[in-house]
Formats: C-alpha cells, structure tokens, sequence
C-alpha cells in the first residue's frame, strides 16, 4: 500500500473510531456509518458494474425486515438476525438481478424501480408480518454475549466492527478477479465479451453481492432505530443511495462513503432549521449535477492536484 | 359476484389505464428523444391536479378553464424546464439528468406541501359532468366516461401529430437520428423542447382529469409513476401504440386484482411485468437496440 493511502485510510480509522464523541448525538454516527456500508455496497453496481439500479431499497428494506422480524418473533439472537439479513437480501437480489439483467441502461433502472415497488407494497399490505403502514415497532435489542447493546455507543462500536469488515470484503471483491473483469465489462462490453466472458453473468454476481451488503446495512438500521419503518423500503431510499454515491464520487468506494457522510449529516443540519429539508436536498441534488460532476472525491483529487 | 360488478370494475381498470396511458405516452416520447426518464413526471403530474384546484377554488371557478388552461401552462413550464436546465447536461450520462429530476421531484412534492399543507385538497367533479349515464347494460358515472373518452381523443391527436403532420415526422427522424437530422439544416434542440413541452403537457393533463376522481395530495404522483415505469416496460420503451396498450393493460389488471384479491392488486402489475419480462424482454412493441 503506497504511504499516501496508508494515510487516508489512517485518518478515516481515528475519525471512524473519534466520530460519536463529536456527532450531535451517537445514533446519528451509527447512521452514518450504516448508510457509508450501503452506499459503498450501491457503488459496486453503479460505479464499477456500471448499472443504474433504482431497487436498492428493495435489499436494504428486506434486511431490516428480516433483523426485525427475527429479533421480535423468532429469537433474541443478534447474530443470526443478521445473518437472516444477508440471506434474505441476497436471495431477493438474486431473484431482481436475475430477472432484470437481461435488460440494459434506462430499461434496467425502471425494472429494477419496479420490482422494489412490489417488495413495498408486499409489505405495506402484509400487516401482519410488517406492521404495514406504522412499520415494525419494538424492535428489540438483546445483549450480544457479554455485551451489552444499551448504550448507542456500544452499538456505535458494533456497527463500525461490522462495516469495517464489510469495506475490507467489498475492497478485496473490486480487486478480485471478478471485481476486475466487471470493470472491464463496463469500460467496454463488446470487447469484454468477444475475448469470451459471460457478462450476464458477471453483472449478476456483483448485483447479488452488493444486494447482500445492502441487506447487512438494512438489518443493522433496524438495530439503531429499534424499528423498521416502511419508508425503508420505498423508492426514495433507492434514490437516496443512488444520490450520496454520485455525491461522493462513484466508482471509487470511499467516494460513496464520504456522499453518505456529507448526506446524512446536511440532512441532519437542515431539518434543525426546517421542516422542509426534502425540498432544500432536492435543491442541493439539482445544484450538484451542475457543480461538482466528479463528486466530493473528484473535488478532493482536483484541489490536492491545485495544490501540488 | 354479479355480472353488473365485474362491468363496473372493468371500467373503472379503464379510468386508471386512461391516466396511466396519458402519463406513460409523455414519458416515452422524451425518452425517445432524448434517452432518459424525468423522475419528476409524478411529480409533474401531481403540480397539475394542483394547478386545477388552484384555478377552479381560487380563480376561475370553472373546470373547463383548467382542462384546457392548466396543460399549457404546464407544457409552457416543461419548455422552459428544458431551456433553462435540461438542454445543459445532454452531453453529460444520462444518470445526471435523472440525477437532476429527482431532485425537482422532491423539490416540487416539499414546494405544494409547504403551500397547501401535506392532508390534500378537496376537489369536486364538475357540475356539468356529475350523475350518471345510462349505458344500457349499466350506470356508469358520466366524468369517468368522459375521462375515458377525452384519453382516447387525446391519445389519437397525438398518434395523428406525430405520424401525419411535417412536425410529428420531424420528432421521428429525431428520435431516430438526432444528428442527421441536424446535418439536414434542422434545428433539433427546438423540437427537443417541443417534445419535453408535450410530455409535460400530458402530464399536467393526466393531473386535472385525475383531480376529481383522486385525492389530490403532494405525493400522488410518486408512486404513480412507479406503474407508469411499469406500463412502459410492458409496452415497449418508444413505442406510442405500446405505452396505450401497456396503460390499458396495467390498468385492468389492477381493477382484476381488486375483484380477486384486493391487498395484492398493486402487487399484481409488478408480478406480471416480471413474468412479461421473462417471455418478451423488450416489452410488446420494444425495438430492438433502441437506446440500450
């Protein structure tokens, strides 16, 4: 690892590790650090497969459906809730990613919108199982072993363990054989395929891995907030991801995980002031497109280029 | 179940395929121009039925004035949409585009919830068009009948403009080769805001015909435009005869679910577009490579 990596990743440790002692309060540095898993985990699809998926609420919804559900009716373990997450997300993004693969560019975004669509309302319906429109309420959050969970920053230092390991498995994935091939298809498809390799293939391998860390995000997001609203599952959490990857800079990893940052803690500074925080983020969107295109690592790599 | 209940539901499919045909024709003729979706056509859409209500409760109290008002205002805001923002990242991923509507999306949605409060607003059918007709076999609400047949009107105009008239041939040849047609000494970003205009217009329309039959609220739309995603897959992405058919479609099988099982007739168009997809990947009338 060159020095000047060996820095960065250095200095996001001892923030990652300082953070909740200068959040405004603790679950906002889980939340954080939750949406910087799903985001890094969306950036596999978007920036290094190349595909414009608007279902990622779908998989992180199903993961939070998933934790909760098992923590509340099944059994009190915190371990196999998750693990329930992953399997439970992987399988729906493989059975989304299977069906809509076979479709490329603007169709794939609109099929995969839709098949998150019918997880929402699957769930909207379901009371029964989901709460319907007042969400899972009551969540529990059982002691982990020896450790307690109480504490937000007990959970904080949970959550980090967790998503440092995720961001050490996606970081081996994108330089992995497969991750490698995957950005080749994405730089150029034809080529890719007439040097012999299963592109299909390919894309869905990436787009189950990336469903399978949004559903970790999503079972931990149900942890934090002792619940799992609907809203989870809704559309506008896929255009949320979609919108601190950009933000941040796709195709980059820790791109996603500063948009995340930056999202989540601007969402948090405007609904202090306001009521209507959905309508200055969607300014700030709309200004982003024609601001920074490179997003916050685009702009970072441009400044440290200025000043050399 | 009697016979006169199915008839009723099967109109009533027909109401909801009206509004999903007018919103899912705009949708596909801009991406047929121009390769992208405007996250913000619900939104679009819901600014409509607003605009109606604003007009006949405050205005004019004449729901003639917005059917007619309303869509030209809002093809006129589509125009300058385009002017102003759109015209400036063509050149850019269309993701960046889509970027930019859903941020209008959620900018539009928070602006009339800020003005009109987050519950809706009332809305009346109008006095001309309330009772009901007698079809023979059944009564059937007289504003649901005109919705109807104003849709299919609507839809003709626009399949008769884009195929019989210089103009309407002019957004083909665009659609089908933008630069070609500018090598011909046309100017193509006029018809590009021609296009948007109209999309936006049918939209705005979508939104008054929808007003009195739905509730007008911040979010309607959002969700809408989710089936129209729907719609457009089923059809075929660019094809007009595939957004009316795939609205039609859509629209009955939301009022068959009702019949059958209600809790799962939103779920229904989902499940059946996954099954379609299987069998016809590019949806009825797709062509082949057409923006892919």
């Amino acid at each position: 690892m060159p020095r000047s990596q060996a820095y960065v990743l250095g200095s996001f440790i001892v923030l990652a590790v300082l953070f909740p002692h200068v959040a405004p309060y603790k679950a906002l540095a889980s939340e954080v650090l939750i949406f910087a898993l799903f985001a890094m985990a969306y950036d596999l699809v978007l920036g290094y497969g190349g595909m414009l998926s608007f279902g990622h609420a779908a998989f992180f919804g199903i993961g939070a459906y998933t934790t909760g559900i098992i923590l509340l009716r099944v059994t009190p373990s915190i371990p196999l809730a998750l693990v329930g997450a992953v399997v439970f997300s992987s399988l729906a993004a493989l059975f989304v990613g299977y069906a809509s693969i076979r479709r490329h560019g603007i169709y794939f975004t609109m099929v995969t919108l839709a098949f998150a669509q019918m997880f929402y309302f699957i769930a909207f319906k379901w009371t029964g199982l989901t709460g319907g429109d007042d969400g899972l309420q009551g969540v529990p959050r059982p002691d982990l072993g020896p450790l307690s969970l109480h504490s937000e920053t007990h959970l904080y230092y949970f959550i980090l363990a967790l998503v440092a390991v995720s961001i050490f498995v996606i970081v081996r994935v994108v330089n992995s054989p497969v991750g490698t091939t995957l950005q080749a298809l994405r730089e150029n498809r034809d080529r890719a395929m007439s040097v012999g390799y299963n592109v299909d293939r390919f894309r869905l391998i990436a787009f189950v891995i990336s469903g399978c860390f949004s559903g970790l995000a999503g079972g931990l997001y149900a942890l934090m907030l002792n619940m799992v609203p609907l809203g989870a599952l809704h559309w506008t959490t896929s255009g949320e991801v979609v919108v601190m990857t950009i933000t941040g800079g796709m195709g980059s990893l820790f791109g996603p995980v500063l948009g995340a940052v930056a999202i989540i803690l601007l969402r948090d500074i405007i609904s202090n002031y306001t009521e209507s925080w959905s309508f200055f983020m969607g300014l700030i969107f709309m200004g982003a497109v024609f601001g920074f295109r490179g997003g916050i690592v685009g702009l970072l790599r441009s400044t440290i280029a200025r000043l050399r | 179940m009697s016979g006169q209940f199915i008839l009723v539901q099967l109109f009533n499919g027909l109401i909801l395929g009206s509004l999903y045909v007018l919103l899912a024709l705009g949708l596909c003729i801009i991406f047929g121009m121009l390769g992208i979706i405007i996250f913000a056509h619900g939104a679009i859409f819901m600014v409509g039925a607003y605009l109606a209500y604003t007009v006949t409760a405050y205005l004019i109290p004449n729901f003639w004035v917005a059917l007619v008002c309303v869509p030209i205002g809002m093809a006129l805001g589509g125009a300058l949409l385009e002017v102003i923002f759109l015209r400036r990242l063509y050149e850019l991923p269309p993701l960046y585009v889509m970027l930019f509507t859903f941020g209008l999306m959620l900018v539009l949605q928070d602006l009339i919830r800020m003005i009109f409060g987050s519950m809706g607003v009332p809305f009346s059918t109008p006095a001309a068009l309330a009772g009901a007709v007698n079809l023979g076999f059944m009564h059937y609400p007289t504003y649901r009948l005109f919705l109807i047949v104003l849709t299919a009107a609507v839809s003709l105009g626009v399949w008769l403009f884009l195929t019989r008239t210089k103009l309407g041939g002019l957004i083909r040849a665009g659609t089908d080769n933008p630069r070609m047609v500018e090598a011909l000494g046309i100017n193509i970003s006029r018809i590009i805001t021609l296009v948007v205009a109209l999309g936006t217009g049918l939209a705005g329309l979508a939104g008054v015909l929808a007003a009195p039959i739905q509730n007008v609220r911040p979010l309607m739309g959002m969700d809408f435009l989710v089936d129209c995603f729907v719609v457009v897959v089923i059809g075929g992405m660019g094809s007009l005869g595939g957004s009316i058919l795939g609205g039609l479609i859509a629209g009955e099988l939301i009022a068959v679910g009702v019949m059958v099982w209600p809790p799962m007739a939103n779920t229904l168009i989902y499940l059946f577009m996954a099954a379609f997809l299987l069998v016809r990947p590019r949806g009825l009338f797709g062509r082949e490579a057409f923006h892919e």
